[in-house]
């Protein structure tokens, strides 16, 4: 039977970001009514079974309350943390009992975690956190339907999907940690609060890719895309400080910083570069993760290894061109 | 704003002192009152709410704070008036019913009143925030950069004075911040039971102010958030929401049952006791040795001795006291 997971996260969407910024903020009720209409989506396609992250609001029970599809819809069994780590357990269990396609409601951070444990299931990232780059504005309806072309299987879908890239953090050559969009290395002494918004106290980023259009640290590659030597699909690293360089780069949502580039460096698929920086911490996706221990040797790869990716419009147009959503003769 | 040594030697030392004094006041409220419990007897009758757990709320937002700003708790309030500065003494005689106390002893454990401080707290679920509001109000409009601050419980949060609070905070534009203190349990009451949203701090996307969650109890991620909330207040910008996350360790009150909540629950807050964790941090990043936090644990546990032992030896008021200071 061709199985779908969902996980929603409860947390994303409502951090330090709404006071230091102008982050909105993103309610569960609403997260709620992205998974109905996910559910009724996946329902379309034929899927019939569903599994569903458990979280301290119920999302999904939300979701079901006096909806009536021809869905099993199960929460898995586990013990949640009611932290990050609940993510990254919830797609190891559901890749062990064979979803076939998984979707995401959060952030980057969110998808980091899921990242973590989907190996060769896709991810349908529908963004519901705030400097979002891995996950796109995605209609839940529309995000359901292609997530249910997928699991069902039966349509080639070559070229509908992506291998989206990681960042590996390695500590003494060991691999420690992932990040999906950017590794930022920061003056900052705790975690705290987790996110970063001060671009004063950035002091090196790695980025998994430049594109323009995006929010955040990456943006900071966006804007050095004329001087840039290294060619399209490529990562880049960057330091921060005195420099001959400033970009303008939106920063969070409402702000814009003009950023000292000392200098930057392409990075090619493969490329491992040393973390400069002796103290602070590493910021993996916006988060303040890793405090930084002296001694320790902090290298950062760039990896074709990340998460396979829906590509929403793709799947829906093979599978309109397949004629998944036609029928001939009167209603 | 950077966190200095001394500042995380405060935040520790001060987490400490709430929590050996709510440790002993556990102990002491039981006196007198046993085999059977009687409310009334021993050396400090009525009920008592204990705030052990919850220490980072008080300390994460107070380490900010001036002594001109205003600071309004709730019936479970010593941690709050530890955090503003409020004597430790004067406190515990207040508790005690002693005539040294804040109030000459007629106040109690929840009708804690300090000028000097500007501190405040009242027994009346959700009534800290309205006060904040006349407080946020009288500073803007002397022209000071003073903030209030209201905390209250995620129970409080679906009474009509929070919502009524943060509507005229916000279009009058107050320097004011509420703090929620999610700890789970309105009395007995889970917040799932109760509360529509899962967070508190979307509520205030209703009225157009920043609203931030904080998980975990964490208090340096409490006082990074604060901090934010105050400095906009200071800066003219208006109120803002806060929830934390947080644990109540004891029950409701003193004597609570507490039949309502999962057996294992508090054995499991415990294992994620904020101060250890928060040493923890401290010491991994260097910022201060094992025997300096060793210092300030004791110099907490010295202030909480002499407080209990001067509540002790005070004198209880005179009955004509209960004539004084009243309006008759």
């Amino acid at each position: 039977m061709s199985v779908v997971g969902i996980i929603a996260n409860p947390a994303s969407g409502k951090d330090i970001r709404r006071l230091v910024a102008y982050g909105s903020v993103f309610d569960n009720l609403e997260k709620a009514h992205i998974v109905r209409r996910v559910l009724v989506g996946l329902a379309a396609t034929g899927i019939r079974q569903v599994l569903l992250m458990p979280e301290w609001f119920g999302i999904g029970s939300r979701a079901l309350e006096g909806l009536h599809l021809p869905l099993e819809v199960t929460y898995l069994e586990m013990e949640p943390s009611f932290t990050h780590e609940d993510s990254t357990n919830a797609a190891r269990l559901m890749r062990a009992l064979g979803a076939r396609c998984l979707v995401t409601l959060g952030g980057d951070g969110t998808n980091r975690a899921v990242a973590k444990a989907s190996a060769d299931v896709p991810l349908l990232p529908i963004s519901t956190g705030t400097n979002n780059v891995f996950p796109s504005m995605v209609e839940g309806t529309v995000a359901g339907l292609a997530a249910g072309v997928v699991a069902r299987g039966g349509l080639d879908l070559n070229g509908c999907l992506y291998r989206a890239r990681r960042l590996e953090i390695e500590e003494d050559g060991r691999l420690v940690d992932i990040a999906l969009v950017d590794v930022a290395v920061c003056d900052e002494l705790f975690v705290g609060a987790r996110a970063i918004w001060d671009p004063a106290k950035v002091r090196e980023v790695f980025l998994a890719s430049v594109r323009p259009g995006i929010l955040g640290l990456s943006a900071l590659g966006s804007a050095l895309a004329g001087i840039n030597p290294g060619s399209d699909g490529e990562g880049l690293w960057i330091r921060t400080g005195d420099g001959p360089f400033q970009v303008l780069a939106p920063i969070l949502p409402g702000v814009l910083a003009w950023v000292q580039v000392e200098a930057f460096l392409p990075m090619r698929l493969g490329d491992a570069l040393p973390v400069h920086h002796q103290e602070g911490i590493l910021a993996l996706d916006g988060e303040r993760e890793i405090p930084i221990r002296p001694g320790v040797q902090y290298t950062v790869r760039l990896s074709d290894s990340g998460p396979w990716v829906v590509d929403v419009q793709k799947v829906l147009a093979r599978a309109s061109q397949e004629g998944y959503f036609l029928a001939r003769g009167r209603g | 704003m950077a966190l200095t040594k001394d500042t995380v030697l405060w935040m520790y030392r001060t987490m400490w002192t709430i929590r050996l004094f709510e440790e002993r006041m556990a102990e002491i409220y039981l006196e007198g009152k046993t085999p059977a419990f009687d409310i009334g007897s021993g050396p400090v009758p009525g009920e008592m709410h204990l705030s052990a757990g919850q220490e980072p709320v008080a300390v994460g937002v107070c380490a900010h704070l001036r002594k001109d700003d205003a600071v309004i708790g709730t019936h479970r309030a010593h941690h709050f008036a530890i955090a503003k500065g409020v004597d430790l003494k004067k406190m515990a005689a207040e508790i005690f019913g002693k005539v040294t106390g804040l109030g000459r002893g007629k106040g109690g454990h929840m009708h804690l009143f300090d000028v000097e401080n500007k501190f405040s707290c009242s027994g009346i679920i959700g009534a800290s925030l309205p006060p904040a509001c006349g407080a946020a109000l009288a500073y803007k409009k002397l022209g000071k950069d003073s903030v209030a601050v209201a905390f209250f419980g995620e129970g409080a949060a679906n009474q009509g004075s929070f919502h009524e609070s943060l509507n005229l905070a916000a279009i009058w534009r107050l320097p004011a911040v509420f703090i929620c203190e999610d700890n789970a349990w309105a009395i007995s009451v889970p917040k799932s039971k109760s509360t529509a949203v899962a967070d508190n701090s979307v509520r205030a996307a209703g009225y157009g102010i920043p609203g931030v969650r904080i998980p975990e109890n964490d208090v340096l991620a409490v006082y990074e958030a604060a901090g934010e909330a105050v400095a906009r207040a200071r800066r003219g910008e208006g109120p803002s929401l806060i929830e934390v996350e947080t644990y109540r360790f004891f029950g409701h009150f003193q004597g609570d049952p507490e039949v309502y909540r999962p057996k294992d629950e508090v054995k499991k807050l415990r294992e994620k006791d904020p101060i250890p964790r928060f040493a923890q941090q401290v010491l991994g990043r260097g910022l201060a040795t094992a025997e300096e936090l060793d210092a300030e644990k004791e110099a907490a546990a010295r202030a909480v001795e002499e407080a209990i032992a001067f509540a002790r030896e005070s004198p209880y008021p005179d009955p004509q006291e209960a004539l004084l200071h009243v309006f008759v």
